[in-house]
């Protein structure tokens, strides 16, 4: 599959949402425990070897499971492989569950479920679609069908 | 730089809605002659989310490349001659080429461009921020009509939030099924205890809006979702009560059980 490097390493030097060195392991077996400068960007998290200004490399965060692993510690796999994980270890626990709930919301996916709930929750309330003010009501990602496809 | 292409690609196959679809020619990508000539090639692209795809064919089995619609704009362009309908998808970033790609018609060029303009992920972002305040505020009115009578409220109320369900506990999917857009909820009779149940909910919707810090179990709460939760709680408790003393003293308090 073809992509243009260029444009992620833009993306990995935009607005982070969460960044932070972490230790960090692949799913290869027998994979070392490395410090990586581990940054949080839309539905992508580049992680950079902590001297460098090019990611070493990014995951998108589609339909991705993130588990807690031992204490401080968590796990991202996809769903197509769960037992293929990538790990993470943290500083503290409570840096572990910020993380955690950063990734869990950190999906388009997870946005279109939030407002399609939102949308349909507004309805009941107030009868009226919110989205008409928009102009985008219309649009096929806001579809509560999508949710069923 | 690595990607996790093959859940990429395995992103790109699955059932998850598609936001838009059709054939467009490319000429962009890397591989390609800089300046665009010719014809271009004739791809069947699917736009998920911020993600652009394009497949050989409709029954294309693996994407044959990835654009990522973040930090980009998309503009009307002149097409190669003699290519009408042509947009191209253009980059803040330097160094990046502009992606040009051609629709069959008018009607297509022009839903590709709006679709292709509200891809990016702030966009999304902000649509449902917007949305999550909006309901916080009518909640907030329902909420202060139904304060008087909350009595007859609370007996009706039932210990369970429906709402949550259509978040699941994974990231965009749920545990059960790929393709289903339920998460893993059982309803409110089932649910084992009171703290599990808060603890899952702040991972739903209401979490975007709840602060660092900010406690659910305080009344004075400005987020309605939570203030909601908690009360759902507490009329959970209630409830129990309510069945404990109404199995006790059985024949004259089954009214009691109904919800």
């Amino acid at each position: 599959m073809r992509y243009n490097e260029k444009e992620l390493q833009a993306l990995s030097r935009q607005p982070a949402e969460m960044a932070a060195e972490l230790g960090m392991r692949g799913p290869k077996k027998g994979s070392v425990l490395k410090r990586r400068l581990v940054k949080l960007v839309v539905n992508f998290l580049f992680y950079f070897r902590t001297d460098e200004a090019e990611p070493v490399g990014a995951l998108l965060l589609e339909r991705c499971r993130v588990i807690r692993e031992e204490p401080g510690a968590f796990s991202i796999s996809f769903i197509e492989d769960p037992e293929r994980k990538y790990h993470f270890e943290c500083s503290s626990e409570e840096q572990c569950q910020e993380w955690m709930e950063a990734l869990r919301r950190a999906s388009y996916e997870f946005m279109r479920r939030s407002l399609i709930f939102y949308r349909n929750e507004i309805r009941k309330v107030t009868g009226k679609d919110p989205l008409e003010q928009f102009g985008i009501s219309e649009e096929a990602r806001f579809q509560l069908s999508g949710l069923q496809a | 730089m690595k990607l996790n292409e093959r859940s990429v690609a395995h992103y790109a196959l699955s059932d998850s809605p598609a936001d838009h679809t059709g054939f467009l020619r490319t000429w962009g990508g890397p591989g390609t002659p800089s300046t665009p000539s010719g014809t271009g090639r004739r791809c069947w692209f699917v736009l998920k989310g911020n993600l652009l795809f394009s497949f050989e064919s409709r029954e294309g089995r693996a994407p044959l490349s990835l654009v990522v619609l973040e930090g980009c704009t998309v503009e009307l362009a002149e097409a190669p001659v003699p290519e009408e309908f042509a947009f191209a998808i253009c980059f803040d970033a330097p160094g990046v080429r502009p992606h040009l790609l051609a629709a069959e018609g008018p009607a297509a060029q022009e839903a590709w461009v709006k679709a292709l303009s509200r891809a990016s992920f702030g966009y999304m972002r902000l649509v449902v921020r917007e949305l999550e305040s909006q309901l916080q505020d009518a909640r907030q009115s329902l909420a202060l009509q139904c304060r008087s009578s909350w009595k007859s409220v609370a007996g009706r109320c039932k210990p369970q939030a429906p709402n949550h369900r259509s978040v699941g506990l994974e990231n965009g999917h749920s545990l059960s099924k790929d393709s289903s857009p339920v998460g893993l909820v059982e309803e409110g009779g089932s649910r084992s205890s009171g703290r599990g149940l808060a603890e899952w909910e702040l991972q739903g919707p209401a979490s975007l809006l709840l602060g660092r810090g900010q406690s659910p179990v305080s009344p004075e709460t400005s987020c309605f979702s939570t203030l909601h939760d908690w009360y759902g709680q507490e009329i959970m408790e209630l409830r129990q009560c309510w069945q404990q003393r109404a199995q006790r003293n059985q024949p004259k308090c089954e009214e009691q059980d109904k919800p």
